[in-house]
C-alpha cells in the first residue's frame, strides 16, 4: 500500500527545486497545488500535452456535418417552395453548420476537460490543503512506506513551511 | 454608498496608476491580498439590496405588461403597419450587441494575450451572458402568438413538419442559443477555479458545500490546470468567430430582406463594429462603478480604462465610416426609393431620431482622441450612457424608418411606442440587472486566479519582504 | 354572362320557406338558429357552440327542399338598397343568407352589384333591429306582440276615419319601384287615407323634373359608349347619382374603347370621383354651373341666353380659354353626352338648359335615350312634399302618421324642424327595421322585414319584372308591413275582401298565379308590368333667397356620401369602413378645405374647425383636398346620426344641421349647395381616420397611364414612369413561361427529380394552373364596391369601431383608433394617386391634374418576397401559383409584411374573431353572415388575399365530381364578380382557353414592381387619358 508525504511551500522557486530534486531521486509520484498556474511547475514536471484538443476537433467536424445534414433532410423531406427558391439551398445553410461546429466543438471541448482533468471528483483527496488556493504551493509525493522518510528530508531541505505525512 | 466598500485593507494609499513593464498592479503585493479584497467585495449591502429591488421592480413591471399585451394582443403594443416591428426588436438588436464586447474581452483579448482584460474580462463575460439571455426573450415576446415560439425549433415530430431553413429567423434561433450556451460555459469554467477559492475561505457550512459542487471538486492541481489551460484555449478559439457571426447573422434579418435601407451588404461588419462598440459603452457603464465602490480602482487601473477607451474610440470610428459609406451608396447606387428613405431618414420624418444617433456615435466619442478624457472615469461613464442611447437609436433609425418609408407610397406612415412597449423595454433593463447584481454579490467580479498569474510569486530570494518565518 | 360563368352554379328553383323551424321571440336563440342550421359541421365552425346547446339540437326528421347541409343555395332577387332595383343572387347556406351578388342574366346591373348592394346583409343581421313589435307605454316603447300591435293600429284607424281626421294623416315611404307604392295608395285610399308620399333625400329631383318635362320619362337611359365627349354638369353620376350601377357599367364600357372611347369634362366646384375620372376639370364656383350652360347654349346655337362665355368664366370663376375650348369641342365632337346634375335651387332649370342643348347637338336618341329609360325614379316625392307635411304636423293638422325606411327626421334641413313636428302628431307609427331617429320617436313600431326577407316586384326598365323573394326565413320577429296591411284589412269586413291571404299571393294573383310565380323566381325575372302608382302631387316650393341671401365668404357644398348616401349606410359596418372613394376617410366627417385655403386660415389637417351658417353651426376635423375650389368648403352627408344603432351613433357630423330651406322651384328638390358659411379654426384636433399614406406616386409606377395618342401610335412603354431598379424592368410578356417555371424554384428545371405536386405531371395536376388575375385601369373608376365584396367573401373583420381599440391607452382609445394606427384589414384596397409634383397637402389651386386610382391586393408573385422569410413555412407557393397563407401555423413574425413590397398583409392585432372581446367584428346575428369557407382569422396571425381560394377549390370539386376539366371563365373571384367598371378578370393564365391570358398579353400590360423581380400573379393594364386634341398634339 502507498502513504505520501505533503510539503507546502511559501516561495515557488522552493517549491519547484524540490519537486527537481524528488524526481531525481524517484521518490513517488508527484502532485503540485497551486494557486495560479505557473510554468515553473510545467517545466519542472514536464507532463505530456493535454489531449483535449483531439475531442474539440472530432466535436466540431460532426457538429458541422450534422448541421448540414438537418437543414437539408428537413427541407427535402417536405419539399415546398418558398420565393422561387432551391427546396434546399447549401449556401445559407452553411450558418447551421457553423454554428452547430461552434456549439458541439465546443462542449465537447468541455467534455474533454472534465475527463482529463478528473472532475467533477466528489470528495477532496488526501494532500489538499486550503491554502493551495490562497498563497501556498503544494508538494504532494505518492510513494511506498520506506521511502516516506526521504520525501520528508528533501521537502524540509528545500524549506517547506510544513510537512505532513498523511495515509 | 460608502457602505458598500469593506475597509481598505491598506493604511497607505495605493498608488495604482504606476505600471511598471513586469508588474501591471504595482498595488498588489500577494496572493492573499487578492483573495482578501476581492471576497470582500461579496459581502452584501444596504445599498446593494436597494438597487436589486428597483431592478425586480422594473422586471415586475415588465411582466405586467407583456401578461397584458398577451391577454389583449399585440394591438396594445405602438405598431402601425407596415411598421411591423418596433421597440422589440430594437430592443433585441441592443441586448445582443450589448453581449458582444463581453466576448471580444475574454476571448479574442485572450487570444491576442491583451493584458489589459484580466481585470474587466469577468465582469464583461457575465454582462455578456446576461445581455444575451436578456434579448433571447425579445423575439418570444414580439410574436403574434408567442406560446408557439418553438415551432421556430427543428424539434421531432410526427407529422415531419420541420421550420423553414431558409428564413433568417430560423438563423437567428441557432446562432443565438449557441451563443449563450457557448459564452455561458465559458464564463463558468472560467468561474471553477475561482468558486474553489471561495469554497476554500467559506466557514458556513451549507454555503461551502454549494460551493464544493459549482467547483467541482477542484483542487488546484498542476494537471487540472494543464487541461483547463487547453480546454479555455479552445473555447477562446471557438468564441472569437462566433461573436463575429452572431451579430452578422442578426444583421441578415434586415440584409436579407428588401426593404429600402435594410437591403445593404455592408450590415454584417456594420453591425458587428457597433455590437462591440455598444458593449464597450456597457462595459465601461458598469464597472466604472463597480471599480469605484469595490474599492477596485488598484484593479480595473486607469491603464485598463485608457486601453478599453481606445478600443471604443476605435469601433466608433468604425461605425461612423459604416453611417457615410451607408449615404454615399445610396446616393451613388441611384435607386430612388433607397434615396427617398435615406433623405427621408435624415433630413424628413425622422430627423431628430438620426441625430441622436450620429451625435452619440460619431461625434461624441471623438471626445477620446484626448488622452486625459480616457483616463477620467467620471467623463467615460458619462460617456458610455450617452453611447447605449446612441447605439440604441441606431437600431431603431435602421429599423422604423426604413419599414415606414418602404415602395408603396400609400402606405408610408409613422410610429409611436405605447406605454406597453416602454414597460417591456424597461422590464429587459430589470431583467439584466437583477442577475447582474446577484452576479457581483456571489461570485468575484475580477478574476481571482488570473490576477494571481500576474502578480509576482514570493521567491526565496525575498525573505527580507517579510514572508512566514 | 350566364350563371354559370358568375361563378355561382344554377340557381335552384324555389323559396326557402319552412327552411328554418326557428322563430326567435324577441332575441335570437341560439337554439332556434341551430334548428336552422340543422345538424351540420358548419354549426360548431361558425358560432363558439357550448356544450349545454348541443344537447338541445333537433335534427331534421324530413331535409326541406334543396337544402343540402355544407352546399350553397343561390336565390334570385331584388335590391331594395337604392331605388335603381338591381337583381340580386343571395347564396345562402343551410338557411342562412352569406351574400349578396349580383344576377347575371338582370337588365339594370348585369351581375354586377355596388358596396351599398353588398352591404345589404349587415342590415339584414344587423344587431340593433328592431327584434318585434314595439309600443309606447309610459314614454317608452316596450316590446308587445304582433296581435295587439295590430289591434292597436286598426282601433286607431278607426278612430281617425270616424273622426274624421283620416285626410289629414300622412304616410312618408322609402322610396321604392314595384307594385307595392301602389298597393300601399290603394290601401290608404281604402282606409280613407291620403296617398303616401314616396320620398327618397338621395334623389336627384331637379333632373327628374326636367327629364319628365322634356322627355315625359323620370330617367333616361345615358349612352356613354354612343358619346365622343361626355361632359358632366356637376352630375356625380359615378357617386351615387342617379342610379350607381348602369351608369358605371356604361361608363367602363365606353372608356374600353379606349382610343375611341369619350373624353370626360367635369363642371363642379368640387372634383368628385366622377370628376376624378373626368379627363379635365372646369370648377365653376358653386351655383354658377347654371349660366356656364346657358353661355355653352349661346356659343352653340347663337342664340342670345344672356350670359356669353366671357360673363359665364368671370361668373364661375373659370379661364374662359376653358369655356371657349369647350364650345369648340362640342361644336366637333358629336355624337357628345351632356349629363345635368347638380343640387343647386336652379337644378331643374339647369338640367333643361343641358336638355336644350342635348338637343341641338342632336344627343337625343344617340346617347339620350328617353324610350330605354329606367322606371327607379317613377312616383318620387319632392322634398318640399315632405316639408309642406312637416308644416301640417307643426300646425297640428296631422293626427296619425305613418313613416316606413326612410328617415326625414335625420334627411331634412334643420329649419324643418321636422322631429319636432313629427312629435306634435297624437299617434305616428313606424314601419321601419331600425331604430333611426324618425322611427324611435313613434308610439307603434311594426318593424317590416329586410328587403331580403319579403315579397314584392320591380319594373327596373320597362317590359321587365324583377321579382323580390325572401331568401331566408325571418331573423326576427318582424313582419312585412303589406301582411300587415293586408291583415289590418282583413280586420274590417268592409275591405277583407279586396285581399288575398297575403301579399305573396297578391303578387302572383297579379303576375299569372303561383305556376307563373315557381317558374320566374329562379332567375327573378319575367316580363311584365308593375302596377304603377299615383304621380306625385306637385307642392309649392320654398326658398329663403339661399346662395345668393346668404352671408359668408365660403360657398357651403354639401353632397351625398357615395358609401353612406343620405344615411341610410350608416349602421352597416362594412360602409362605415369603406374608405370614402375620393377622401379615403372612414368612420369620420370631415370639413374638406383646399390646401391654400387651410393655409390662410392657419389651418392644419385634422385641425377642428367651427362652420358657421345662418341656421347652426359644427364642428369637425379638417381634411385637406385638392379637388376643391378655394372658396368652397365640402361636407358629406350621412354621418351624426344621433339614433339608428350602435354603428352609426356617435361618429360625424350631419350636414344638414346648417343647411336653409333652400327648394328649386321647378322640382321642389331641397338644394344642397344653398348657402354661405363662414370657417374658423376651433380647438382641439384629432387624428383622420383615413387609410392615405402618402397621396402621390413619387414616380413609382405603381398606377400607370398613357394617352389614347400613345396608345394609338402603340408607345405603351414609359420608361419615365419605371422607376429604375437594380434588376431589368423590360415587361415579362404573359405569365405562362417565367412565373409557372420560376415560382417552382429548381423543381421547375426539366432535369429535376420528383417535383411532387409541383411536377405539371402529378395526379394531381395542379401544378397545370397559374391562377392570375387581370384589373384595367381603363375601366376602373376606384368605387370600391371590389372592397366590400372582399370582405363580405372572406370575413374580414371591421376594426373602426370606438370599443375596438386597446382596453385601456389613454392617447389612442376612441372612433377609428385602428385605423389611424394603419391597421385596416381591407384585403383590397383602393389607392388614389394624384399626379402632382408637391405633397398634395401644400400646394396652390391648379384644377388641372390627374388622378390614377388602382386597387392593391396580393398580388401572388412569382418569387414571393414574404415567402422564404417566414420561419414557420406559414405561407408557401402552391403548384397552381397561388402564395398561399396558413392560418394554423403563423406564429406571427410578421416578418412577411416587413418584406411584402406591396404592402398587402395584414395581422390580427387584437381578437376581432372572439365573441367574449370587446373587438369582436361580428356581434350577433352580424356573424350569421360569415362565409362557412372561410376562417374566421385568430389573434396573433397574418392574413391577406387568397385569390379566393375557397372558390377555385370549389369549383375544382364540383368539376371533379361533374367528372369533367374546369370549363375556361367557370368562376371568378368576389371582387372581379362585384366590379360594376368589369375591371377585373380572374383565371388561369396557363391556359390560353381563359379570358385572363388575353388580358395579360395586351399591349397596356405591366406588373407593379417589376423591377423586383417578383413575377406577380396581377397584372395591370395602363389606364388611358384623353387629353384636349391641342394638347394631345402638343404631347
Amino acid at each position: 500500500m502507498m502513504q505520501g508525504m505533503l510539503g507546502a511551500f511559501r516561495e515557488i522557486d522552493a517549491a519547484v527545486a524540490a519537486i527537481e530534486d524528488l524526481k531525481e531521486r524517484k521518490v513517488g509520484a508527484i502532485t503540485v497545488f497551486t494557486p495560479a498556474p505557473r510554468h515553473e511547475f510545467e517545466h519542472a514536471l514536464k507532463p505530456p500535452r493535454s489531449p483535449v484538443r483531439r475531442y474539440t476537433l472530432i466535436g466540431a467536424l460532426s457538429g458541422a456535418v450534422f448541421g448540414y445534414w438537418i437543414a437539408i433532410w428537413a427541407s427535402e423531406s417536405w419539399p415546398l417552395v418558398v420565393g422561387g427558391k432551391a427546396v434546399s439551398t447549401w449556401v445559407p445553410y452553411t450558418i447551421f453548420s457553423f454554428e452547430l461546429m461552434v456549439l458541439i466543438g465546443g462542449l465537447s471541448t468541455v467534455a474533454g476537460f472534465f475527463i482529463h482533468a478528473r472532475i467533477p471528483r466528489v470528495t477532496m483527496t488526501v494532500g489538499y490543503d486550503p491554502r493551495f488556493s490562497a498563497g501556498h504551493y503544494g508538494v504532494w509525493v505518492q510513494c511506498a512506506p520506506e521511502k516516506l522518510r526521504d520525501a520528508e528530508a528533501i521537502l524540509r531541505r528545500y524549506g517547506a513551511e510544513e510537512v505532513r505525512g498523511a495515509e | 454608498m460608502a457602505t458598500l466598500a469593506p475597509p481598505s485593507p491598506h493604511d497607505a494609499p495605493h498608488r495604482p496608476n504606476i505600471a511598471a513593464a513586469g508588474q501591471p498592479l504595482p498595488a498588489i503585493r500577494d496572493y492573499e491580498q487578492v483573495d482578501r479584497e476581492i471576497l470582500a467585495t461579496l459581502r452584501p449591502t444596504k445599498g446593494w439590496f436597494a438597487l436589486l429591488l428597483v431592478a425586480v421592480a422594473c422586471l415586475g413591471l415588465g411582466i405586467a405588461a407583456w401578461m397584458y399585451q398577451i391577454q389583449q394582443g399585440l394591438g396594445v403594443a405602438g405598431y402601425n403597419p407596415p411598421v411591423m416591428w418596433g421597440v422589440y426588436i430594437i430592443t433585441f438588436v441592443f441586448w445582443i450587441g450589448i453581449g458582444h464586447a463581453g466576448t471580444l474581452i475574454s476571448a479574442i483579448l485572450f487570444l491576442f494575450r491583451a493584458g489589459f482584460r484580466t481585470t474587466i474580462y469577468r465582469c464583461a463575460e457575465a454582462m455578456t451572458v446576461f445581455a444575451v439571455m436578456t434579448a433571447g426573450l425579445f423575439p418570444i415576446l414580439h410574436l403574434g402568438r408567442p406560446w408557439k415560439f418553438f415551432w421556430l425549433v427543428p424539434y421531432p415530430n410526427w407529422r415531419f413538419i420541420w421550420p423553414q431553413f431558409k428564413s433568417p429567423l430560423v438563423w437567428d434561433v441557432f446562432a443565438i442559443s449557441t451563443y449563450l450556451t457557448i459564452s455561458a460555459t465559458f464564463l463558468f469554467i472560467g468561474l471553477i477555479p475561482d468558486i474553489a477559492t471561495l469554497r476554500d475561505r467559506e466557514r458556513n457550512p451549507v454555503k461551502k458545500r454549494i460551493l464544493s459542487a459549482l467547483s467541482f471538486g477542484w483542487r488546484n492541481s498542476e494537471r487540472e490546470w494543464r487541461h483547463f489551460a487547453r480546454a479555455y484555449l479552445f473555447l477562446a478559439a471557438f468564441s472569437t468567430p462566433l461573436v463575429l457571426s452572431v451579430h452578422s447573422v442578426v444583421s441578415f434579418d434586415f440584409a436579407m430582406s428588401l426593404v429600402p435601407g435594410w437591403h445593404t451588404t455592408i450590415f454584417a461588419p456594420y453591425f458587428v463594429a457597433g455590437a462591440i462598440f455598444s458593449g464597450m459603452g456597457m462595459v465601461f457603464t458598469i464597472i466604472i462603478p463597480i471599480r469605484k465602490f469595490f474599492r477596485l480602482e488598484h484593479y480595473v487601473t486607469l491603464n485598463v480604462m485608457d486601453a478599453g477607451a481606445k478600443l471604443t474610440l476605435f469601433t466608433s470610428l468604425v461605425v461612423g465610416c459604416a453611417y457615410l459609406v451607408e449615404f454615399f451608396i445610396a446616393w451613388y447606387g441611384a435607386v430612388p426609393v433607397e434615396q427617398d428613405y435615406f433623405w427621408n431618414r435624415l433630413f424628413g420624418q425622422w430627423w431628430w431620431a438620426a441625430w441622436i444617433m450620429l451625435t452619440c456615435n460619431m461625434i461624441l466619442p471623438l471626445s477620446l482622441f484626448s488622452q486625459r478624457l480616457r483616463r477620467n472615469p467620471a467623463w467615460l461613464w458619462i460617456l458610455s450612457l450617452f453611447i447605449n442611447l446612441g447605439m440604441w437609436f441606431e437600431r431603431f433609425v435602421i429599423i422604423v424608418p426604413g419599414l415606414s418609408h418602404e415602395y408603396e407610397p400609400w402606405q408610408w406612415s409613422g410610429y409611436i411606442p405605447t406605454w406597453v412597449d416602454y414597460s417591456i423595454l424597461l422590464g429587459s433593463f430589470g431583467w439584466f440587472f437583477m442577475w447582474f447584481l446577484l452576479f457581483i454579490k456571489n461570485l468575484p467580479v475580477v478574476a481571482i486566479t488570473e490576477v494571481k498569474e500576474i502578480v509576482p510569486p514570493k521567491v526565496r530570494a525575498g525573505h527580507r519582504h517579510g514572508g512566514g518565518h | 354572362m350566364s350563371a354559370d360563368q358568375a361563378g355561382i352554379g344554377p340557381p335552384r328553383v324555389g323559396t326557402p320557406e319552412g327552411q328554418s323551424p326557428g322563430r326567435a321571440e324577441g332575441t335570437v336563440q341560439r337554439r332556434e338558429f341551430l334548428k336552422v342550421l340543422g345538424v351540420t359541421g358548419a354549426a360548431t365552425t361558425l358560432v363558439g357552440c357550448y356544450s349545454e346547446s348541443i344537447e338541445k339540437l333537433i335534427p331534421y326528421v324530413v331535409s326541406p327542399d334543396n337544402t343540402v347541409p355544407g352546399v350553397s343555395n343561390y336565390y334570385a332577387t331584388t335590391c331594395r338598397e337604392c331605388p335603381a332595383g338591381c337583381g340580386l343572387l343571395v347564396e345562402t347556406r343551410d338557411g342562412r343568407a352569406i351574400k349578396a351578388e349580383g344576377n347575371p342574366d338582370h337588365p339594370v346591373n348585369r351581375g354586377a352589384l355596388c358596396a351599398r348592394g353588398q352591404a345589404g346583409v349587415q342590415g339584414l343581421y344587423n344587431p340593433d333591429r328592431y327584434r318585434g313589435p314595439m309600443l309606447r307605454e309610459g314614454g317608452t316603447l316596450v316590446p308587445t306582440t304582433w296581435d295587439r300591435a295590430i289591434q292597436t293600429l286598426s282601433t286607431k284607424l278607426a278612430e281617425a276615419r270616424n273622426s274624421g281626421a283620416a285626410a289629414g294623416a300622412v304616410f312618408i315611404n322609402q322610396h321604392e319601384q314595384g307594385s307595392f307604392p301602389a298597393f300601399l295608395d290603394q290601401w290608404l285610399a281604402s282606409q280613407g287615407l291620403p296617398p303616401h308620399l314616396s320620398y327618397d333625400a338621395e334623389a336627384p329631383l331637379g333632373a327628374i323634373a326636367a327629364n319628365r318635362a322634356q322627355y315625359g320619362v323620370a330617367w333616361p337611359k345615358l349612352d356613354f359608349q354612343a358619346a365622343k365627349l361626355v361632359v358632366s354638369f356637376a352630375a356625380d353620376y359615378l357617386d351615387g347619382w342617379g342610379l350607381t350601377v348602369p351608369q358605371q357599367l356604361a361608363f367602363a364600357e365606353a372608356r374600353a374603347r379606349l382610343e375611341g372611347a369619350p373624353r370626360v369634362v367635369y363642371i363642379g366646384a368640387r372634383r368628385s370621383l366622377t370628376g376624378l375620372n373626368s379627363d379635365a376639370w372646369i370648377p365653376a364656383r358653386p351655383g354658377t354651373v347654371k349660366s356656364v350652360a346657358d353661355a355653352l347654349l349661346g356659343a352653340i346655337t347663337g342664340r342670345a341666353t344672356g350670359v356669353t362665355l366671357a360673363q359665364a368664366a368671370d361668373q364661375a370663376g373659370v379661364s374662359a380659354a376653358a369655356l371657349e375650348s369647350l364650345a369648340a369641342e362640342l361644336r366637333s365632337a358629336r355624337p357628345s353626352l351632356l349629363i345635368a346634375g347638380g343640387a343647386s335651387e336652379r337644378a331643374a332649370d339647369m338640367a333643361l338648359t343641358v336638355a336644350e342643348l342635348n338637343r341641338v347637338l342632336g344627343n337625343v336618341g344617340v346617347t339620350v335615350k328617353p324610350f330605354e329609360g329606367f322606371l327607379a325614379y317613377e312616383g318620387v316625392a319632392s322634398q318640399a312634399a315632405v316639408r309642406a307635411a312637416a308644416e301640417q304636423m307643426a300646425a297640428g293638422r296631422v293626427a296619425l302618421a305613418f313613416v316606413r325606411g326612410a328617415n326625414p327626421a335625420h334627411t331634412t334641413p334643420a329649419p324643418v324642424k321636422f322631429a319636432e313636428a313629427f312629435q306634435k302628431v297624437p299617434f305616428k307609427v313606424s314601419f321601419s327595421s331600425y331604430p333611426d331617429e324618425t322611427s324611435s320617436l313613434c308610439d307603434l313600431v311594426l318593424p317590416d322585414h329586410h328587403g331580403l326577407e319579403s315579397w314584392g316586384d320591380a319594373e327596373p326598365v320597362r317590359g321587365t319584372l324583377g321579382l323580390q323573394q325572401p331568401v331566408m326565413d325571418p331573423v326576427f320577429n318582424t313582419r312585412a308591413t303589406a301582411d300587415v296591411l293586408i291583415a289590418v284589412a282583413k280586420a274590417n269586413a268592409a275591405t277583407a275582401f279586396r285581399y288575398p291571404a297575403d301579399y305573396r299571393a297578391w303578387i302572383a294573383s297579379r303576375i299569372g298565379g303561383n305556376a307563373a310565380l315557381a317558374a320566374a323566381l329562379p332567375t327573378g325575372l319575367m316580363r311584365g308590368a308593375a302596377l304603377a302608382a299615383w304621380a306625385p302631387r306637385p307642392v309649392a316650393a320654398k326658398s329663403g333667397g339661399g346662395l345668393a341671401a346668404s352671408a359668408g365668404e365660403y360657398f357651403l357644398y354639401a353632397y351625398h356620401s357615395p358609401a353612406l348616401g343620405d344615411g341610410r349606410g350608416a349602421n352597416k359596418p362594412w360602409l362605415q369602413e369603406l374608405p370614402d372613394p375620393v377622401t379615403k376617410i372612414a368612420w369620420q366627417t370631415v370639413i374638406e378645405l383646399h390646401p391654400e385655403t387651410a393655409k390662410k386660415l392657419g389651418i392644419a389637417e385634422g385641425d377642428h374647425a367651427t362652420i358657421e351658417t345662418g341656421q347652426g353651426s359644427l364642428t369637425a376635423p379638417v381634411y385637406l383636398y385638392i379637388g376643391l375650389r378655394p372658396d368652397t368648403i365640402a361636407l358629406a352627408t350621412g354621418r351624426g346620426h344621433t339614433a339608428y344603432g350602435r354603428y352609426a351613433e356617435g361618429c360625424g357630423a350631419n350636414v344638414m344641421a346648417l343647411l336653409p330651406v333652400a327648394e328649386d322651384a321647378r322640382s321642389g328638390a331641397q338644394a344642397l349647395v344653398s348657402t354661405k358659411a363662414t370657417i374658423r379654426k376651433a380647438v382641439g384636433r384629432s387624428l383622420l381616420v383615413t387609410t392615405e399614406g402618402s397621396g402621390r406616386q413619387h414616380g413609382r409606377g405603381i398606377a400607370r397611364a398613357l394617352t389614347a395618342e400613345q396608345l394609338a401610335q402603340g408607345e405603351t412603354h414609359d420608361e419615365h414612369e419605371t422607376f429604375r431598379g437594380q434588376a431589368k424592368t423590360e415587361f415579362l410578356p404573359g405569365l405562362r413561361s417565367p412565373v409557372a417555371n420560376d415560382a417552382q424554384g429548381d423543381l421547375g428545371d426539366p432535369t429535376s427529380k420528383d417535383k411532387g405536386q409541383y411536377d405539371p405531371a402529378h395526379w394531381s395536376g395542379a401544378a397545370k394552373r397559374r391562377w392570375a388575375m387581370t384589373i384595367d385601369l381603363a375601366r376602373c373608376t376606384g368605387c370600391s364596391a371590389c372592397v366590400t365584396a372582399c370582405y363580405a367573401e372572406n370575413n374580414i373583420p371591421t376594426v373602426g369601431a370606438s370599443w375596438q381599440g386597446p382596453q385601456f391607452l389613454p392617447d389612442r382609445t376612441g372612433l377609428g383608433s385602428n385605423i389611424t394606427r394603419g391597421r385596416e384589414m381591407a384585403w383590397m384596397r383602393l389607392e388614389r394617386y394624384f399626379e402632382i409634383d408637391r405633397e398634395p397637402k401644400d400646394v396652390e389651386f391648379d384644377p388641372d391634374f390627374e388622378t390614377r386610382l388602382i386597387p392593391m391586393l396580393c398580388q401572388h408573385c412569382g418569387n414571393a418576397p414574404c415567402e422564404p422569410v417566414c420561419p414557420v413555412y406559414a405561407t408557401y407557393h402552391s403548384p397552381d401559383g397561388l402564395n398561399v397563407q396558413v392560418y394554423n401555423r403563423c406564429v406571427g413574425t410578421r416578418y412577411c409584411s416587413n418584406n411584402c413590397p406591396y404592402k398587402v398583409r395584414y395581422f390580427n392585432w387584437f381578437g376581432y374573431g372572439e365573441p367574449n372581446r370587446q373587438q369582436y367584428a361580428f356581434p350577433e346575428p352580424l356573424h350569421w353572415q360569415l362565409n362557412p369557407d372561410v376562417t374566421v382569422r385568430a389573434k396573433g396571425v397574418m392574413e391577406k388575399c387568397t385569390f379566393c381560394v375557397q372558390r377555385i377549390r370549389e369549383a375544382q370539386n364540383r368539376a371533379k365530381l361533374e367528372n369533367r376539366e374546369l370549363q375556361p371563365d367557370e368562376f371568378t373571384t368576389a371582387c372581379a364578380q362585384a366590379c360594376p367598371s368589369r375591371a377585373i378578370v380572374f383565371g388561369d393564365a396557363a391556359d390560353e382557353k381563359w379570358s385572363v391570358t388575353r388580358r395579360i398579353e395586351d399591349a397596356r400590360a405591366y406588373h407593379v414592381f417589376e423591377e423586383l423581380n417578383t413575377y406577380t400573379a396581377v397584372v395591370y393594364l395602363k389606364k388611358v387619358n384623353h387629353p384636349p386634341r391641342a394638347a394631345a398634339a402638343k404631347a
